[in-house]
């Protein structure tokens, strides 16, 4: 009587063990096959060129805290200046002149159009033909937030002072900023969205912010995609991971 | 004791490494704006003051300096500085990924000066030591528009100094055609 449970003892263990050898795998299949397919992808990322592939919807985008406010740009005589996000003018969906975001203000007197990028002052044509540009380093005053124009005259404005600017000499005069702050500010042009045939080109071009799929991949493969909590997901799935060897090790030891 | 004296000598060689390995950093990674333009001219030409010009870009001269420079070049009008036969041009060309600003003051159809003005790249500054640029005095340009002198490169900088042998190049043509034409009207 007394032997009888101790020969029970063991074909029970294996059977508590393989249930939760069962139960385990079960459980954790779905994850284990695809952080095997995610890790066999990031393996061969450079031979996939998985880091050349961009995703710029809309929800992963916001997903990953980058704002996609709707793209702005400045309308002049009917036709709209704006900054593709990286280092280009554009007018109507042409790439014009190099102009570092951000495209703060765009100004324009009878013959010529002034943009003011991050960079300088781009100068263009009526028609919009880049001219030239007026850089910090010509002498474009540090800090200039703006420019306007009042009578065919181009006034820059920065922090502390507005001066007059001539587009053929490139020379700055001190003017009186009393006289004319008010007039300037009611003078500037303000940003609008832009149409929906030119957001929509601006977000084919993908020039905007993007997440590569190998990041992605990895986001998810990491369990970051999801946050602290995917992290603790992807900890847990590994922990039963072990567990699984374990049980499985157990039960083939005590089948021999 | 030798053991101590061990530790002694690894400490020494490893301060000794980082001082040297930061120094290093510091040397290469030393970008920025070094000069103004207008400080450049009144530098070039002082104690005179040189007449600032403008060069109309035709697209005969348009096509001409693109192919100097292996890529378009964009913009109606071009600045410079000139006093007799003397000009100064200010030109700036992508190194590897950002503008270096260039300053070419070219006489009598040589190069007299080349200065950086501006090196915004992370890697490859030492375009900018005067070592490097002294090679570029009294080259001239050839009929293949090249530059008429060997320039010798600087390993890790090689974009870099590609960049300033195009804009010396590109100076020279410029200053060539402004002393045969004196374009300094639009484009009819």
């Amino acid at each position: 009587m007394r032997n009888k449970p101790k020969l029970n003892q063991p074909i029970n263990g294996i059977k508590t063990n393989m249930l939760w050898h069962r139960r385990l795998g079960l459980s954790t299949f779905v994850v284990l096959i695809f952080l095997a397919i995610s890790g066999f992808a990031l393996n061969h990322s450079p031979g996939l060129k998985l880091n050349q592939i961009n995703l710029s919807t809309n929800w992963l985008l916001s997903w990953y805290g980058f704002e996609v406010p709707a793209a702005k740009g400045f309308e002049v005589r009917e036709s709209w200046f704006y900054n593709d996000g990286n280092k280009r003018l554009l007018v109507d969906g042409n790439s014009i002149a190099p102009c570092t975001a951000p495209l703060s203000a765009v100004a324009q007197t009878a013959n010529s159009v002034f943009a003011l990028c991050a960079d300088g002052l781009i100068l263009l044509t009526a028609d919009g033909e880049f001219v030239e540009q007026f850089r910090p380093i010509d002498g474009l005053p540090a800090n200039t937030k703006t420019v306007a124009t009042i009578a065919n005259r181009v006034y820059l404005i920065t922090d502390s002072a507005t001066v007059e600017f001539n587009p053929e000499s490139l020379a700055l005069i001190s003017v009186d900023i009393a006289t004319l702050s008010e007039t300037l500010v009611d003078s500037q042009l303000a940003s609008a969205p832009l149409p929906k045939s030119l957001q929509k080109q601006l977000k084919e071009q993908a020039s905007g912010p993007s997440i590569s799929l190998e990041t992605l991949i990895l986001d998810l493969h990491s369990g970051r995609f999801f946050g602290q909590f995917g992290v603790l997901f992807i900890d847990l799935i590994g922990l039963l991971v072990c567990i699984l060897s374990i049980t499985g090790l157990m039960a083939w030891i005590k089948r021999r | 004791m030798l053991n101590k004296f061990y530790r002694v000598a690894v400490t020494i060689a490893t301060a000794a490494l980082f001082i040297l390995t930061s120094a290093a950093s510091f040397s290469v990674s030393a970008k920025g704006v070094f000069q103004s333009g207008p400080d450049f001219v009144a530098e070039v030409f002082a104690p005179l003051q040189a007449e600032p010009k403008v060069l109309w870009l035709t697209p005969e001269i348009r096509t001409q300096a693109a192919v100097i420079m292996d890529r378009p070049v964009r913009g109606l009008r071009i600045r410079y500085h000139q006093s007799n036969n003397k000009s100064a041009w200010i030109l700036e060309e992508i190194g590897k990924e950002m503008p270096i600003t260039i300053g070419v003051v070219v006489e009598d159809d040589v190069i007299q000066q080349v200065k950086i003005l501006a090196y915004r790249e992370s890697r490859g500054g030492e375009v900018r030591y005067p070592a490097y640029t002294a090679q570029y005095n009294g080259a001239a340009l050839q009929e293949d528009y090249r530059l008429n002198q060997n320039i010798d490169g600087i390993t890790g900088a090689t974009l870099s100094v590609w960049a300033v042998n195009k804009v010396a190049a590109l100076a020279l043509y410029y200053h060539g055609v402004v002393n045969q034409s004196t374009a300094t009207h639009p484009p009819q």
